[in-house]
């Protein structure tokens, strides 16, 4: 993969997560900030952004969206193969209801 | 009290309704909209076509214990909490979205179905208002689970990380089980 994929991969990515993240916000706001893991503010900023907006943002080498988890969740969702899928993924979602959001600082 | 609008009406209506839907007893209904009995039986019919059950509510706060309702409704529980840090919805929002969120996220799951109905749910959230039960973290996972309160919680171990012996064999979960191994065996 040379730089040029690279780079219209990850400008993908970020159209579809900021399309993604839009629509959930307009469908239900409260249950978007517990999706995506974002603060009421940021889910009005990207909820009100125009299209051009979402282009322009997209349009960035770097990738938008971050990684939500800490070592802990990772290892109990790796780990935990052994219970059974539905217990593992529970668990992964108390941890994860317990973790802060992202704020604009 | 609030003052009666026909838009605050509206939206009273539209709370009812959600709550119905998703299988509200009547007590919950007058407790949380402001709209008469009456009308609330009315709007009950029409939307289930059967009258509530009647009867009194489950109080016991012991339910919340036991394995898998203590998991399900610590998992409500963390979103719920969730919600109150991280939005400024009102009580009501914000139950109705928290327990679509755990329905969304019990549901997702193959062979998933839903133990803390909505009633349930909002019997634990007075609880918790009432100090009755409280949050404590595991001590393997830190994660937070549903517990009386003033009881021992120093090396609380919650139910995942240390199921107890013969959780989840119930006889209905045998039964699905073994259902789901003979249509896998039958390739179907």
């Amino acid at each position: 993969m040379n730089t040029m994929e690279l780079q219209e991969g990850i400008r993908d990515l970020n159209l579809t997560y900021l399309m993604l993240a839009q629509q959930m916000i307009k469908q239900d706001k409260f249950s978007a900030i517990f999706r995506l893991g974002l603060s009421e503010d940021i889910v009005d900023l990207i909820g009100g952004l125009t299209p051009a907006q979402i282009i322009k943002m997209a349009s960035s080498n770097m990738l938008l969206c971050s990684f939500r988890f800490d070592e802990n969740l990772l290892l109990n969702m790796v780990a935990d193969y052994s219970k059974s899928r539905m217990m593992a993924q529970t668990h992964a979602a108390i941890l994860m209801a317990s973790q802060n959001v992202e704020t604009v600082a | 009290m609030a003052i009666k609008t026909v838009i605050g009406e509206t939206q009273q209506v539209k709370i009812a309704s959600d709550l119905i839907e998703m299988g509200a007893r009547l007590q919950l209904l007058q407790e949380e909209t402001t709209l008469s009995r009456e009308r609330l039986l009315k709007l009950y019919k029409e939307i289930r076509n059967e009258s509530p059950s009647k009867g009194m509510l489950p109080y016991s706060t012991d339910w919340f214990i036991s394995w898998l309702p203590n998991i399900h409704s610590s998992l409500f529980m963390s979103i719920y909490q969730f919600l109150v840090k991280n939005t400024g919805a009102t009580e009501v929002q914000i139950l109705i979205s928290a327990y679509r969120l755990y329905l969304d996220q019990v549901q997702g799951i193959e062979g998933g179905e839903a133990v803390l109905s909505i009633t349930r749910a909002w019997s634990l959230i007075r609880f918790f208002n009432a100090k009755m039960m409280q949050m404590v973290s595991c001590r393997e996972c830190g994660g937070n689970f549903v517990a009386h309160t003033n009881e021992l919680h120093v090396n609380y171990v919650c139910g995942i990380c240390h199921p107890p012996a013969r959780a989840g064999k119930t006889n209905a979960r045998a039964k699905i089980t073994s259902q789901q191994l003979n249509l896998a065996e039958h390739g179907i």
